[in-house]
């Protein structure tokens, strides 16, 4: 029984760094029809920002996760104007101009960073005793607790605010929404750079657990595009089911199955959707 | 008539000056050709070099290998170019990042042999990329020294032009890792082997060994591309192992230390003993695995206190006046020595012709910084063309690295 525990508390934690990745791929999607394949290299970045920070500038864990955030959303808002704006309505386009995008920043990261893993200290060291059934790190709980509220914030920023309310207005109607006043320019700009900080989110959380290396923006945004196809492209609640889902069926496959084959596992169950629920299992473009 | 004349006199000495004009372009023309091709078969003539190819990965899970490559390769080629080359002119290294991935490998070794015009082709790390290059180098005839590529089946086949400098599955299992597992009583051992040929290929052997040696063992298979080990390190737990047998490469194994010890199982319940060796020694291994890198054990053919050869204390100098600090990643030292017997080979064929280089290969005898290396030449085995330098085992302690097996290059005691 406590193996069984153990195995949905990591299922937990992985499925909850698998939605969060997911959601900032998800947001470009639905309102921008963008999608950004150098959304794990967000990632890396803000994972190594964080990193920087914290060693070279001495800065606190917070404050370094701040920056990092902070700098990769306006490094987004650039990349926005420069790269994405201008292909609009081409959704090849920017499929290839953010696919470019992917190879350069993981080599510029090689080249600025090396090939080592970096990552800044862990926010609290040691592992606890979870009910007396088994042993998990102490950094793994914060992370998931941190993932946990970004999450939470962002679906309450979405359903309740003003602004995720013009968010949804352009997904659901881009004209309409024009016509009532809502500039779609802005919105689009405004949308990339939520995605970039849900990426840089992601990076700053994950990283004191999994160090970034210049090549591990690949493997998240592969699970990130799982997780939203898995979810229905465009859906929110779905991205969050579908993280949580596959980061439980992996960690159970890997327990009861074997684990030679972990990722083999997610495509599995995101097959089986697809055959009995073609766009995925919360629809689509339903923000 | 002047009239008539001027124009003409006009047309004419404009003509002649466009001519002259024409002529002195085309002479310019001509002279700058005949320039540029003196200056480039000068340059040609200068710096003619004698071209091998080396693969490895820059890229990917073990790039730090690649890293630790180019360091060896530019020690290597300050010690041949500095004493005046190989027959006469300086030897040029063409660097393919394979990133262990064997397509991509495949192609890279195609293009340094058809396209590079390379002579001998050294290097690898990862042996999935080595076994699909020793297709592509055995085709084309060309000799390929494997520097750290550590399948048995690599030489096992038996090509002709492949040869290997470097550790073997085999020889490593058998020799240093059943020797310490036995040497010290080790009673239950848990395998975590990698999905890749070299973790499965390494695993058997051991399975194999432990299975003969009368221990317990459970193996545990884990994808090389995960990040994630609780789950497989929760079964671990529970076999309740006193040693673990890490056969997983790159800084897959920096994680796997770090979740060990979280998860509670290194180093209280059972000692780590990392079967492929240079992750444990790259900069970024103990910011990554914190206190539970402490008494952790790995497989390595070099030690800052072990010096087997005279090479490697010339090595051990070199590298220290080049880059300021003390070696670490072993690998830049396998690559150093393979380059050195790939100009042996070449001084002692007296040519680059295939051929005769493969066969002086062969005879190859030459001191380099892991021993002296003489390869095999029977068939029928792994043990053809293979040299198997001798192994460490060293452990953590305090951060200090100490040698705990063979018995007869122990620098300290093991701790448990």
């Amino acid at each position: 029984m406590e193996d069984l525990l153990l195995y949905l508390t990591n299922g937990v934690f992985m499925g909850s760094t698998y939605a969060l990745v997911a959601l900032g791929v998800t947001l470009i999607v639905g309102i921008m029809g963008v999608i950004n394949f150098a959304h794990g290299e967000l990632y890396v970045l803000a994972g190594y920002f964080s990193a920087l920070c914290s060693q070279a500038l001495g800065f606190d864990p917070l404050s370094s996760m701040v920056v990092a955030v902070v700098l990769v959303f306006f490094f987004g808002l650039v990349i926005e104007r420069i790269l994405i704006r201008p292909t609009y309505g081409q959704e090849m386009y920017s499929l290839i101009i953010t696919f470019i995008l992917y190879i350069i920043l993981q080599n510029a990261y090689l080249v600025v960073f090396g090939p080592y893993p970096n990552k800044p200290p862990n926010w609290v060291n040691g592992a606890s005793d979870i009910l007396g059934l088994f042993s998990y790190s102490n950094q793994r709980l914060a992370s998931f607790a941190a993932a946990a509220a970004v999450i939470a914030v962002f679906m309450v920023v979405m359903r309740k605010t003003w602004f995720g309310r013009v968010i949804r207005s352009v997904a659901m109607d881009r004209e309409m929404a024009s016509l009532l006043g809502v500039n779609p320019e802005r919105v689009n700009m405004l949308s990339f750079g939520l995605g970039c900080v849900l990426a840089a989110c992601a990076g700053v959380i994950l990283t004191p657990v999994f160090p970034v290396t210049p090549t591990v923006g690949v493997g998240i945004s592969l699970t990130a595009f799982v997780v939203m196809i898995l979810g229905g492209l465009g859906s929110l609640t779905g991205c969050i089911v579908g993280g949580l889902l596959l980061g439980i069926v992996e960690n159970l496959g890997v327990a009861y199955i074997s684990s030679g084959y972990k990722s083999l596992f997610g495509f599995l169950i995101l097959i089986l959707v697809l055959f009995f629920r073609p766009t995925g299992l919360f629809g689509q473009k339903r923000l | 008539m002047g009239g008539a004349t001027a124009p003409w006199n006009l047309g004419r000495s404009h003509e002649r000056r466009r001519g002259m004009s024409n002529y002195l372009k085309l002479m310019a023309i001509l002279v700058a050709l005949a320039t540029a091709a003196l200056g480039l078969a000068g340059s040609a003539m200068a710096e003619e070099t004698i071209k091998i190819g080396v693969v490895g990965p820059r890229t990917g899970t073990a790039a730090a290998t690649g890293a630790a490559f180019d360091e060896g390769i530019a020690l290597a080629l300050d010690k041949i170019n500095g004493s005046g080359g190989v027959l006469g002119k300086k030897v040029e290294v063409v660097f393919e990042d394979t990133a262990g991935d064997p397509a991509k490998a495949a192609s890279g070794i195609e293009k340094l042999i058809t396209k590079d015009n390379v002579v001998m082709v050294l290097g690898e790390s990862h042996s999935s990329a080595a076994l699909a290059e020793i297709e592509v180098a055995n085709r084309n005839k060309t000799p390929f020294i494997i520097a750290e590529a550590w399948h048995d089946d690599i030489t096992k086949k038996n090509y002709p032009y492949v040869f290997r400098a470097g550790p073997c599955n085999s020889g490593v299992v058998n020799d240093a890792i059943m020797g310490f597992v036995k040497h010290y009583g080790f009673k239950r051992v848990a395998i975590f082997a990698e999905n890749t040929d070299w973790g499965k290929g390494i695993k058997d052997l051991a399975e194999t060994g432990l299975k003969a040696a009368g221990v317990e063992f459970t193996t545990i298979d884990t994808d090389t591309k995960s990040q994630d080990h609780y789950t497989e390190l929760n079964k671990v737990k529970k076999f309740k192992p006193d040693l673990i047998l890490a056969f997983v490469y790159g800084f897959g194994v920096h994680y796997l230390i770090a979740q060990a010890g979280e998860v509670g199982i290194v180093p209280s319940q059972a000692l780590l003993l990392e079967g492929a060796g240079p992750p444990s020694l790259w900069p970024e291994f103990w910011k990554t695995v914190g206190q539970y890198g402490n008494l952790e054990l790995f497989v390595s053919r070099m030690h800052e206190k072990v010096m087997l050869t005279p090479v490697a204390k010339e090595f051990d100098a070199a590298y220290q006046k080049k880059f300021g600090k003390p070696p670490t990643d072993y690998k830049s030292r396998s690559i150093y020595d393979v380059i050195l017997i790939a100009a042996d080979g070449i001084k002692r064929a007296g040519s680059t012709d295939s051929e005769k280089l493969t066969k002086a290969l062969e005879n190859s005898d030459i001191v380099v910084c892991s021993g002296q290396v003489k390869f095999g030449k029977e068939k029928g085995s792994y043990a053809y063309h293979q040299w198997q330098p001798p192994m460490l085992i060293v452990q953590w302690q305090d951060k200090k690295q100490v040698v705990v097996y063979p018995m007869d290059a122990k620098t300290g005691d093991l701790k448990k």
